[in-house]
Order: structure tokens, then C-alpha cells, then sequence
């Protein structure tokens, strides 16, 4: 019989990557190329970058529904169903709720993707510097805690991922929303300049509109090729156009020879060695055949998504940690944070009817925070940007339920009128009994415990939506828009797919779980740095500040294991 | 139905891989999907109706070909039976049955058999009836739903009623715009 008594060894890397997705994929590449052997365990199935995008080049009549969910589909993704970005192009990379059940306190839409790459695959791609601002803001007001860095500190780490990852965008020289290494901008439309231009010039240049920041490439790079705007992106891009961990992180990894990845491996715990103090590797249950079992490692970095990895920790309990990995505080699972957003205001032009479009832009427009900022004061703290667009496309009916060949041909040619739309990204603040903990009293499809999730919107959300519909309306009034009308489309914390908080970064161990190297004060070889660090969230988009921060712990865990300090 | 059937088969073939929580789940909702089934199948009679009542909504033109040469005719039954649940369906399959008497009634025909001006009629007073009944849903209003979203997104709707680019290439957004130019189909 054969003993394989090298199993451990075989099983024992540099450091452990948990998760595959935005800020997982960067651990991959940066600690490889450090020089580290590394492990990265994916809970989902492999999806190769090409290959695998099998929805991507078919033309509308080729998805069988065109787009609508089937009754099945429906049964299985109750929660994923619940919003837009599950259809029927992109049903395979959103997971099947009842597999995977969690328990809603009150209503959070957990929209989520097991599979290699994770939601860098669907991803919206906005990618906004957060400013020195938003990093004061807890110390100023008093909710959270205060942040343990400063720009300055990540400062040199936007540039170095967005170097590498390809963020197109617009010079602004703007203090609250600062420049990044920028390809070359995607281009507004006719429509959209003029807005800018009134609205700029209407509150005295105390307010900006800018092309979206998006991390879809406007030439090529690193071999990918140049975006093709054919806005199909979240169905994975045959041309890497955008940013993902298979057009970009992952094939950098893999040239080093040094990374593994191991699909289908879903890690339950953190194992905990408590005479050296240090994690020792990883429990897993394989999602197939659901055997268990273990690796090993010197440093271990946890990027399986805010929730995904807080839920980890919080599983990976012993004597020394009865209340979850690093838990002295008591803060993992509190302070989940979510962006509100879906109210805004919509209006029509008369102008530009000789004008039209060329190509599908997979991009909007930004307009950066301006509210308590200045002599701008508000009666709710901090504040919201808006994303929007204009458009000439979504010919609607005159007569109601009209039908016939008048119809018909109406509806084959652009809208007689542009038509302008404003929608609202607003900050949420920490509160700490927003939260998360373990639910033992529900399994999911392995036999782990679930998730409880606790969140809401408080007064300060409630107020901002007032003004993200009224000043989004008035600024579209002040730009010669007519017909302008608000509206509030609901939303609930979930939405956003910002999810943040819960194993939050700070300088006093007994109000954070990590410290400002994203490093765990009380396990110093364990890393965090994906959405459930964030000690606050601002309104920008945050994926591209997981990516900085995730480059900068990695940078510092090498130093230090190569000081042996870890 | 097929899907139900091969999904089953799937469950089974895990042999004793799938929790008991998952198996009562998908084997529970198999049954109950089974009792709540109302059956709704579509005859190719059906289809030829349809056909015609998608033709009416969206007619050949100078401009284009209608919903009927695009395929409406297979193409609304297949949502219904797929994306529809129990009793949406029954909604609109005794929609379609009452639409079909109302042909016999009225003007003592087939609908297959009565001609287009006495179809638009027919579709006029039903259209007047939905919107009489706005919150509810009805037969008439699935089924214009249901060409609209078929048409434009089928391959004559595309590339003949609008204009297709599988790949662009680029964006301008200051084009000027040439008369007659069609809609861009956006995905």
C-alpha cells in the first residue's frame, strides 16, 4: 500500500491566496513575483479567459430567451434574481441561492459569483481614487473608527496598479477626485459636453462632470487588445478590453511558474497553531466531493469577497480565538457598510437631433462628490456622486399599448429626443450594529454554518436620497433639460455589490481587527485586503482601492517574511 | 417538461453527494412544480395564431419584414412555456382561446381565416380592454410584450429593422446623424 508521506509537504506553500476575484487575483501575481510559491484556492469552478466566455460574441437572437430567466433559473437564484445583473447571457457566473443559503435579519441582496476570477468577471469596471477627504472623514464626524492611513500612504500603489491594470480616464486635476496614470479618456457625447459645460458654468465651477474613470482599456496593453465597445463586458471580454483576473493578474501569475491554482476549494478555516502564534495553513472542503483537506503555509493572504472572508474568520475559532481568527475586538462582522444608489433624475433635449452615435460606450459619466465640501453644508453628513449618461437610443410608444407598422417603423429609428439621466451613488456610514455573525441553526450545501446578516439604512441615508434625486434634477434643469422628472427605483443594502466593512483596518487593536498593513493584529502572518478591511466606504466605486491596498500588504508581508519578523 | 426531467436525472446521478436539505429541496420542488403545472402546451395551430397576432403588432412594412417572418410565432409560446410561471400561463392561454372565439363570434371565421383588416379590429378592442384594466395582467399584453422584445432582438429585427455591429471598434458621440439612419440594435 502505498503511504504518500509526502502529502504535507506537497501541501505546504509560500502563502495561501483565499479567493480568485479582484483583490485576490492581485495577491497571486504580486507575491509570485516576488519570488513566493503560492496557493490560490478558488470555491468555484475554473473559468479560462477566452475559452470559456461562451455568451460573449452571440448576437441577441442567439440567447435563447433573449435574456429573460427561465422559471427554473428564477427558482434556484431567488435573491440573485432580485436585480439586473443576473440574465440569462450570464447566468452561469451567479450563484444558485439555494445551495448557499444565508439568513436576512433585515432584506440584504447578496449578489455573488463562485468562479474563478470572481466579480472581476461582472464587475462595473468604474474605478475612482478615494481622496485625502474621505480618508479624514470618520475622525472628523466620529462614526467608524479613523482610517490607520492617509493618501499619501496609498498614494504610490494607485499608481502602481492602475499602471498595470489599464484605467482610462480624464486629467481634472479635481482635489476630492485625484488624477490617476490614465490611458487616454473615452469620449462624451455631444449631449453630454453640453451638460457638462452648463452645469459647470451654472455653479461656477464649484461642481465637475467627467468621463467615467472604467477600467476598460482605450489601447493596447500587456497584450490585450484595446476596448471594441460592443458593452458586453460582464460576459467576459474575448479581446480583454477590461480589467479581470483572467485578462490580467492571472496570466501575469502564471509566468512566473510559481502559482497553483486549485478550483472547487472552498476554505472552511484558518488553522491556528497557538504555540507559534501564527496561522498554519487551511482547511478545505472540496465542492465536488466534498473530502476534506488541509494546506499549509507561511503567510496567508484572505480575499474571498467582504462577507466571504469575514465569515471565515469568523468560523476559524479555538482557545486562543474563541470568537473568530483575530477577534479580541469583538468588531469582526460589525460595521458592514453598502452604497445606496437607484434614485436620480432623468430629462430630454431638444438639441443635437443631427446628431447620433457610433458604437456601443461602455461608460457613463462621473460627478464627484461637492456636498459638505466648502460652504456646501448639508443636513445629513458626507455625501454622493452621480454616474449617468445621455442617450438618443429607447424610441418609446406614444399611444399606450399602440402596435402596427407605424409603430413598428417608429421603433426601428433613434428616439426624436436625447434623454439625459443622473443617477445617485451615496455613502453609508458605519454603524456598528450593522452586522454580521454565524448562524449555526442553518447549513448550506456543505455542512457549514451560514451567514446572518443584520444591515439597514439609517437616517443619514434616508436624508442624502432627498438630494441625490432634487440636486440631480436641478442640475439637469439648469442645463436646458425639459420634462425633467426624479425618481426613487427603491433599494436595499446589498444593491450596490459594494459590500464593505466587517474586518475593518485601524491603528488601536481593540477597535480594529487589522492594522495599516491590512496585517491582523493578533495573527501577524494573516492579511486582508479585500472589501471587508474598510474602515469607511466614500461614494466612489471602491475596487480600484482594493487593488492598491492589496499591492501595498503584499509588498510589506515579503519584506517582512524576508526579515523573518513574520 | 425537459428541463425538470434532465435536472433530476443530474441530482440523482450525484448519488449520496448532495446534503439531505438539497435533495428534499430539489426533489420537494420537483413535486410541487409537478402538481402545480397547469399543462400549458402549444399546438403548431397555436403557433400559426400567434404568427398572425404578432404580424398585426408588427407588420411588414416598406421599411422591414414583420414579426412573422421573424420567427414570433414559435418564438412567444417558447417564453410563455419557459419563462412564465402556472398561472401567468393559463392567463394567456385562455386569452388566446377567448381571442379565438371572439374571431367566430364576430366575424364568423378562424382567426387564420378572417382577414388583416378584421384582425386589427379585433386586436383594436382588446388593446381598448387591456388598457381599461391597466394593473392587470392579460393575454393581449404578454403577447404584444412578448413580439416587441421577440422582433428586436431576433435576427430581422436586428439587422433589418435596425442596424447590427457585432464589433464597433470604436465610439464617436458626435456623429452626424444621416436621414432615414436607423436605430443602432444595442444588445
Amino acid at each position: 500500500m502505498n503511504i504518500n508521506t509526502n502529502l504535507k509537504e506537497e501541501n505546504t506553500y509560500d502563502a495561501i491566496v483565499i479567493g480568485s476575484g479582484i483583490s485576490g487575483g492581485w495577491a497571486a501575481k504580486e507575491l509570485t513575483e516576488k519570488g513566493l510559491k503560492v496557493l490560490m484556492l478558488e470555491r468555484g469552478m475554473n473559468i479560462e479567459h477566452i475559452k470559456d466566455y461562451t455568451s460573449a460574441m452571440k448576437a441577441p437572437w442567439q440567447i435563447p430567451h433573449r435574456g429573460k430567466l427561465t422559471e427554473e433559473q428564477k427558482r434556484t437564484h431567488p435573491v440573485q434574481i432580485r436585480d439586473y445583473p443576473y440574465n440569462e447571457a450570464t447566468e452561469k457566473w451567479w450563484v444558485n441561492d439555494l445551495e448557499c443559503p444565508y439568513t436576512e435579519i433585515k432584506r440584504f441582496d447578496w449578489y455573488r459569483g463562485f468562479h474563478l476570477g470572481g466579480k472581476s468577471l461582472m464587475w462595473g469596471r468604474q474605478s475612482y481614487r478615494f481622496s485625502e477627504h474621505n480618508f479624514e472623514d470618520n475622525k472628523k464626524d466620529g462614526h467608524g473608527n479613523d482610517w490607520p492611513i492617509r493618501y499619501n500612504d496609498i498614494a504610490p500603489w494607485y499608481d502602481y496598479v492602475e499602471k498595470f491594470a489599464g484605467i482610462s480616464g480624464q486629467k481634472e486635476n479635481w482635489p476630492l477626485l485625484p488624477d490617476g496614470q490614465f490611458m487616454p479618456p473615452m469620449e462624451m457625447n455631444c449631449l453630454e459636453k453640453s451638460v457638462k459645460k452648463r452645469i459647470e458654468e451654472h455653479y461656477n465651477h464649484t461642481r465637475l462632470m467627467t468621463i467615467g474613470r472604467t477600467a476598460n482599456i482605450t489601447v493596447p496593453h500587456n497584450g490585450r487588445t484595446n476596448c471594441q465597445y460592443r458593452n458586453l463586458c460582464s460576459r467576459g471580454c474575448p479581446f480583454g478590453g477590461y480589467f479581470s483576473t483572467q485578462s490580467a493578474t492571472l496570466p501575469a501569475a502564471m509566468a512566473t511558474k510559481k502559482l497553483t491554482v486549485r478550483p472547487y476549494s472552498i476554505v472552511n478555516h484558518i488553522i491556528y497553531d497557538k504555540d507559534s502564534k501564527k496561522a498554519k495553513g487551511v482547511m478545505v472542503i472540496d465542492a465536488q466531493t466534498n473530502k476534506t483537506m488541509e494546506f499549509y503555509a507561511k503567510i496567508i493572504f484572505v480575499n474571498g469577497s467582504t462577507l466571504g472572508s469575514t465569515f471565515i474568520l469568523l468560523n476559524s475559532t479555538s482557545e486562543a480565538h474563541p470568537n473568530g481568527l483575530g477577534n479580541a475586538s469583538g468588531q469582526l462582522g460589525q460595521n458592514l457598510m453598502d452604497h445606496h444608489f437607484r434614485c436620480g433624475a432623468v430629462g430630454k433635449s431638444d438639441d443635437f437631433k443631427d446628431k447620433y452615435v457610433y458604437g456601443r460606450r461602455a461608460n457613463g459619466i462621473y460627478i464627484p462628490r461637492y456636498q459638505n465640501v466648502g460652504d456646501d453644508k448639508r443636513d445629513y453628513l458626507r455625501g454622493f456622486g452621480y454616474q449617468g449618461g445621455a442617450s438618443r437610443d429607447g424610441a418609446t410608444e406614444i399611444a399606450e399599448m399602440e402596435f402596427g407598422g407605424d409603430f413598428k417603423d417608429r421603433m426601428s429609428f433613434p428616439d426624436d429626443t436625447w434623454t439625459m439621466n443622473l443617477t445617485g451613488f451615496g455613502e453609508m456610514l458605519p454603524y456598528q450594529e450593522n452586522r454580521v455573525y454565524i448562524d449555526y441553526s442553518k447549513k448550506d450545501k456543505w455542512g457549514q454554518p451560514v451567514l446572518a446578516i443584520d444591515c439597514e439604512y439609517k437616517e443619514n441615508e434616508e436624508k442624502m436620497r432627498e438630494d441625490m434625486m432634487n440636486d440631480a434634477a436641478e442640475m439637469l434643469e439648469a442645463a436646458g433639460l425639459k420634462n425633467v422628472t426624479t425618481y426613487d427605483n427603491g433599494c436595499s443594502p446589498g444593491m450596490a455589490i459594494h459590500e464593505m466593512g466587517t474586518a475593518r483596518m485601524g491603528n488601536d487593536p481593540k477597535e480594529s481587527i487589522l492594522n495599516k498593513w491590512n496585517q491582523m493584529h493578533e495573527v501577524n502572518n494573516v492579511f486582508v485586503t479585500d472589501g471587508s478591511c474598510m474602515p469607511s466606504i466614500a461614494s466612489q466605486n471602491p475596487s480600484l482601492t482594493f487593488m492598491a491596498l492589496t499591492a501595498r500588504a503584499c509588498d510589506y508581508a515579503v519584506k517582512e517574511l524576508k526579515k523573518k519578523n513574520i | 417538461m425537459n428541463r425538470r426531467e434532465v435536472l433530476k436525472k443530474i441530482a440523482l446521478g450525484m448519488g449520496g453527494i448532495l446534503s439531505a436539505t438539497t435533495m428534499g429541496v430539489l426533489f420537494e420542488s420537483f413535486t410541487l412544480l409537478e402538481s402545480k403545472k397547469n399543462g400549458v402546451l402549444f399546438t403548431t395551430t397555436d403557433e400559426a395564431i400567434l404568427a398572425e397576432f404578432a404580424e398585426v403588432i408588427l407588420p411588414t412594412t416598406k421599411l422591414s419584414p414583420g414579426a412573422k417572418e421573424a420567427g414570433l410565432g414559435k418564438f412567444i409560446p417558447m417564453i410563455v412555456a419557459d419563462c412564465y410561471p402556472p398561472n401567468m400561463q393559463t392567463i394567456f392561454s385562455d386569452g388566446l382561446k377567448e381571442m379565438q372565439n371572439r374571431a367566430v363570434k364576430e366575424y364568423h371565421n378562424d382567426f387564420l381565416k378572417i382577414t388583416p383588416q378584421q384582425r386589427k379590429e379585433l386586436l383594436d378592442s382588446l388593446r381598448i380592454e387591456a388598457l381599461q384594466n391597466k394593473k392587470a395582467p392579460s393575454f393581449f399584453k404578454i403577447a404584444r410584450d412578448l413580439t416587441i422584445l421577440g422582433y428586436f432582438s431576433s435576427e430581422i429585427g436586428c439587422t433589418k429593422a435596425r442596424e447590427y455591429l457585432p464589433v464597433p471598434g470604436y465610439y464617436d458621440g458626435n456623429v452626424t446623424y444621416k436621414k432615414g439612419q436607423k436605430a443602432w440594435t444595442l444588445n
